[in-house]
C-alpha cells in the first residue's frame, strides 16, 4: 500500500498553511494565493495518478 | 490482516483532514480523496478473484452468463457512483452530487434493461394461452 502518498499530502498541506500565513502576515496576499494555488496542484497531480488507477482496476474488475 | 491496516489509515487521514481543515480546506479534502482511494483500491484488488469465483458459483447454479455480466456491471457502477457522489457531497456541493447519482441510477436502468425484457417476455408466453 502507499501510504506514503497521504503523509506528503499531509506535508504539503502544513507547509502551503504556513507559507500561506507568513506571507498574508508581510502584505504579500498575490503570492499567498499563488502558493496556495501551486501546493494545490502538486497535490491533485499525486492524486490524480491514484483516481486513474482505482478507476482502471475497477473497470476491469467489473467488465465495465 | 490487512483491515487493521485500513483502519489506522482511516483515523489517521482523519486526524491529519481535521488539523488542516482550517488553514487549508482544499488540502484537507484532497487528503480525504487520497485515503479513501488507497482503501478501496487495497479492497477491491482482492476483489477481481471473489468475483471470479461467484460468476462461477452463479454459472453452475443454471444461471445465463449474459445475465451475470450485467449484475456485475451494474455493481461496478454503483460502485463508482458511490464513490464520487460521497466525495463530491463531502466538498459541499450537493447538487452535483444528486446529479452524479441521477446519472448512475438512468446508467443502471439502460445496463439492466435486457433483463427487464427478458423477464416480460417470460411473463408474458406464461399468461398468453396457447
Amino acid at each position: 500500500m502507499n501510504v506514503d502518498m497521504i503523509f506528503k499530502i499531509a506535508a504539503i498541506g502544513i507547509i502551503v498553511a504556513i507559507l500561506n500565513q507568513l506571507l498574508v502576515r508581510s502584505g504579500r496576499e498575490e503570492q499567498a494565493l499563488l502558493t496556495t494555488i501551486a501546493g494545490l496542484v502538486v497535490a491533485l497531480m499525486m492524486i490524480i495518478s491514484q483516481i486513474s488507477d482505482l478507476f482502471t482496476t475497477v473497470k476491469s474488475t467489473f467488465g465495465l | 490482516m490487512e483491515i487493521f491496516g485500513l483502519c489506522v489509515i482511516g483515523i489517521l487521514t482523519a486526524v491529519m483532514a481535521l488539523l488542516l481543515r482550517r488553514q487549508s480546506p482544499q488540502t484537507a479534502m484532497l487528503l480525504s480523496i487520497g485515503a479513501g482511494t488507497l482503501i478501496i483500491l487495497s479492497v477491491v484488488k482482492n476483489l477481481v478473484l471473489t468475483t471470479q469465483s461467484i460468476s462461477t458459483l452463479l454459472q453452475e447454479s443454471g444461471i445465463s452468463a449474459d445475465y451475470i455480466v450485467i449484475l456485475f456491471k451494474v455493481l461496478g457502477i454503483c460502485f463508482l457512483t458511490e464513490f464520487t457522489c460521497d466525495t463530491v457531497t463531502e466538498a459541499g456541493m450537493l447538487s452535483l452530487a444528486t446529479n452524479i447519482s441521477f446519472a448512475g441510477k438512468v446508467t443502471v436502468l439502460i445496463t439492466a434493461l435486457p433483463l427487464f425484457r427478458d423477464l416480460l417476455t417470460s411473463i408474458t408466453t406464461m399468461v398468453q394461452p396457447s
